[in-house]
């Protein structure tokens, strides 16, 4: 990590260090903490609602001792606080009631809820050190400037890139992508070249390279589902060919919840010449993310799906790609020399950094990563492998519901998510009665995967995407509204 | 944007806004599901809860029904949807009322497959939707639909719109305002968005309402009709809806096979974007109104007079006859002579307690047959006694 702060007071989180100082003890089921942290909370079993008001909350101390004394519960002793119930009170909008109902937040494959502790430090950023980065001299734009960069440290650590000038900040994973495309694209592609991409793919993965084949005279070329409705890797090993340039997948399926080997993906993709783009949109928010490791080429994420602000995510290409890229959106940041014909440009990262960046919510994201980190990855991941398992088995004892995707089992994981369809009821009734009867808040359409929803068979579905603040009692809770939802428009029809 | 955010989450707590958070929520950032909300086609207020929710909670969602409901002109919906209207407002619970909903898309006639494609798919809705609109064979003034859907609950919405359209004359269906949706007790968005499946559905069953109108009044123009088809220019009658001494134009509603309808439009009851909005999708539309024969030979502002004097017992009254300030206009043009713009002031008791556009509402009522014969405009000044001063 650079050592950038010279200033009196840096950008703090407070609300970290407790919580990991809580945490670790409470995953190696020490029976102490736990005390602490019921004291520290008065939410009992059901989910919290708006009359504890949130402030009181957020009384964690750093102290152990500054704990009022600890509160016994009437459940079982052998019963540990989730990740779920620990984290929830760091983020205030789960606290509140929609339609007479507690919030029962479900859609975070769509975008990720913000602790505390992101919120501070964005409104730190704006309350004390607003500035304008990269240019001027003065004390508040060398410490924004300084905040930002270490923001992209920690982007570059957390993903652990190399450099890391092999970080770029952009609007969100759907600039980024279009960033490769125009970029790299543009400047790579030749008529008869082929792009690989899955059915799977978000329309961000797709759109742009259908736009760039079309500039280019490149082809796309689309692999499959097998029965269990995961890509087929037979078959994208099958179409690989020295006429593939760049293979686009993604790591994690946003509507099926499977996981690809994106290492044996590069190994192969590599073999034949081929870069590998990847969108890890639904990965880096949940599990430990290496680039390295596993050897891609560019990689893809947003700010808002990992606890960050929107307005910001990140792009992660090899040093020596990008360094070879032109820009992509011209204008100041990104030049080196301007004259009136013509201009340098600067290296990479900020030769893709065109304009005022989104400097306090970059400053967010790190502030997201810091507090993830505090969880640990490792934890958060665990976790959620629980939870994926319980909601899946969960839907499962509803009749007449279809879920998409792979069984999970010893070998395949599933993300903590589930697209679905019941019988005879369309996806849009269904989260629709959900949100105005339960206060359940789902997802409902074809989630920027139409072509995937056409290989399945159907034009919509819906979609509840949990994550690590979610509980097994929020699953409960949904479980049963959507039996309930389902009885309502069985006996209607 | 953060700052904001992360400022309206200090005041979240126990003031934060349940119901009418979901239009607050809709413009902020962090909303989790932007398309979720918008797109979904209905959603209700539920009966207040037992839950332990502190004051401000209950109080705001009241206000925002209140606000939501007054800008509504009644006068503007057709009959049969006023009784769907009252239909809903009779059954208060929640669920019941969705029930209401489905049965109302269970009548609904199944639409035949060949509609069932990109001409009569309404754009912006998660569930498929279809509208079409065709005239009515026993009626040629009047346009009738059919739609159907895979989801229920839109098939619902639509139902309540193609039974509630039904039947009318287009110019009619064309000024129907989609905020009729809350008196029925439905927390529909109205933001006009790609995503908005309701508004989108009525918007569509207007233009092609509008559409049938416009060929069918093509077919009658290549016939040759004579002077008595009005030739309307809806862009000058647009603006003199928007006169700021409360012009209001003449409304009518299809009561039968003869009935005529006029130009314009009423403005109050529509909030300012709403008329924007309607200025540019009505500039778009041609809006051809024929005028039956039956025009009125001289006499008007006395039968007004008459009528207005009947029903108000005005302590005041006045009725002039402006339609020389409007002979360019357009619509004037073929209908006989003058008498189709009047200016009325009038004060009454009857107008006391009354809102603005119940007082419109009953001198329109009383001058129905002038409005089904040529009467176009009327700007109106309506006050009660103890209003009005001294003059």
């Amino acid at each position: 990590m650079a050592a950038l702060c010279h200033f009196p007071s840096a950008p703090s989180s407070p609300r970290l260090f407790p919580l990991s100082r809580l945490l670790s003890p409470v995953s190696r089921a020490s029976k102490q903490p736990q005390h602490l942290l019921l004291a520290a909370s008065p939410i009992e079993n059901s989910i919290p609602n708006a009359s504890t008001a949130g402030s009181r909350l957020r009384c964690f101390s750093s102290s152990p001792n500054a704990a009022a004394s600890p509160v016994t519960l009437p459940s079982d002793e052998r019963e540990s606080r989730s990740l779920g119930d620990i984290t929830r009170p760091d983020f205030p909008i789960l606290r509140q009631v929609v339609n007479g109902f507690n919030l029962v937040y479900l859609d975070n494959a769509a975008t990720s809820q913000k602790p505390s502790a992101v919120l501070d430090v964005l409104n730190e950023y704006y309350e004390t050190y607003n500035s304008n980065v990269h240019r001027g001299v003065h004390y508040l734009s060398a410490k924004a400037t300084d905040a930002y960069e270490e923001a992209r440290t920690k982007v570059a650590t957390f993903v652990n890139a190399m450099d890391r000038r092999e970080i770029v900040f952009t609007r969100n994973a759907t600039e980024a992508i279009n960033l490769v495309a125009y970029s790299w694209g543009l400047s790579n592609l030749r008529s008869g070249d082929e792009i690989l991409l899955t059915v799977a793919e978000h329309h961000s993965a797709i759109v742009p390279w259908q736009i760039v084949a079309k500039k280019t005279g490149a082809i796309l070329k689309y692999v499959g589902l097998t029965k269990e409705e995961v890509p087929d890797l037979d078959l994208l090993k099958g179409l690989l060919s020295k006429n593939t340039k760049l293979v686009v997948t993604h790591h994690v399926s946003n509507v099926l919840g499977s996981v690809l080997p994106i290492d044996d993906i590069v190994v192969w993709s590599h073999n034949v010449g081929a870069k590998v783009l990847v969108d890890a949109c639904q990965s880096v928010p949940h599990m430990i993310v290496d680039v390295q490791k596993l050897g891609v080429d560019f990689l893809v994420a947003s700010s808002h799906k990992m606890c960050g602000p929107t307005g910001v995510g990140f792009l992660y290409g090899k040093i020596e790609l990008l360094s070879s890229m032109p820009p992509f959106l011209g204008g100041g940041e990104m030049i080196s020399d301007v004259f009136q014909d013509y201009s340098t440009y600067a290296e990479p990262p900020s030769r893709f950094e065109a304009g005022t960046p989104a400097i306090g919510e970059a400053i967010g994201l790190g502030a997201a990563i810091d507090y993830l980190s505090s969880i640990s990855m490792q934890t958060i991941h665990n976790y959620e492998v629980e939870l994926s398992n319980y909601l899946y088995h969960s839907l499962c004892s509803v009749p007449n519901l279809h879920i998409y995707g792979p069984a999970p089992s010893e070998t395949v994981h599933r993300a903590a998510l589930c697209s679905f369809n019941v019988e005879k009821i369309h996806p849009t009734d269904i989260a629709t009665f959900l949100d105005e009867q339960h206060g359940v808040a789902i997802r409902s359409g074809h989630h920027c995967a139409q072509p995937l929803h056409r290989a399945l068979g159907v034009t919509s579905s819906a979609r509840a995407s949990l994550y690590f603040y979610n509980t097994k009692e929020e699953v409960d809770a949904f479980t049963q509204a959507l039996k309930d939802t389902i009885d309502f428009f069985t006996s209607a029809l | 944007m953060s700052s904001l955010s992360s400022s309206s989450l200090r005041i979240l707590s126990p003031k934060f806004p349940s119901k009418p958070s979901c239009f607050l929520w809709k413009s902020l950032s962090f909303l989790p599901s932007r398309s979720l909300l918008l797109s979904s086609p209905i959603s209700f207020q539920p009966l207040p809860r037992s839950s332990p929710l502190p004051q401000p909670l209950r109080a705001q969602p009241q206000q925002r029904e209140e606000e939501q409901t007054a800008g509504v002109d009644l006068s503007l919906l057709p009959p049969k949807l006023r009784d769907i209207i009252v239909l809903f407002q009779s059954v208060s619970e929640p669920k019941a009322k969705y029930q209401q909903l489905l049965h109302y898309g269970a009548r609904l006639p199944p639409l035949d497959p060949a509609f069932k494609n990109e001409e009569h798919r309404v754009r912006g809705c998660v569930s498929q939707v279809w509208v079409r609109a065709f005239i009515d064979p026993e009626d040629a003034a009047a346009v009738r639909f059919e739609a159907d859907s895979d989801s229920v609950l839109t098939k619902g919405l639509a139902a309540l719109l193609v039974l509630g359209l039904s039947g009318s004359p287009a110019p009619v269906i064309a000024r129907v305002p989609p905020d009729f949706v809350h008196l029925l007790g439905l927390r529909q968005s109205l933001t006009p968005s790609r995503n908005n499946g309701f508004l989108n559905m009525l918007k569509l069953m207007q233009q092609k309402a509008l559409q049938l109108h416009a060929d069918a009044a093509d077919f009658k123009d290549s016939e040759a009709l004579g002077p008595d088809r009005l030739d309307t220019n809806t862009k000058d009658e647009f603006f003199e809806g928007k006169d700021p001494i409360l012009g209001g134009k003449a409304n009518e509603m299809s009561t039968g096979p003869d009935s005529v309808v006029n130009g314009g439009r009423n403005s109050p009851g529509y909030h300012a974007s709403e008329v924007e909005e309607r200025l540019e999708e009505d500039r778009d539309a041609v809006d051809m109104t024929p005028i039956s024969p039956q025009a009125a030979s001289g006499g008007r502002r006395e039968r007004m007079i008459e009528r207005l004097e009947r029903g108000l017992c005005p302590v005041s009254l006045e009725v002039e006859d402006i339609s020389h300030l409007h002979a360019s206009h357009a619509a004037v043009r073929g209908s006989a002579g003058g008498e189709t713009h009047f200016n009325v002031r009038v004060i009454s008791r009857e107008f006391e307690g009354k809102s603005l556009v119940k007082r419109h509402r009953l001198i329109y009522e009383l001058l129905q047959e002038e409005l089904q014969s040529g009467l176009h405009a009327l700007s109106i000044d309506a006050k009660a006694p103890s209003e009005a001063q001294s003059s």
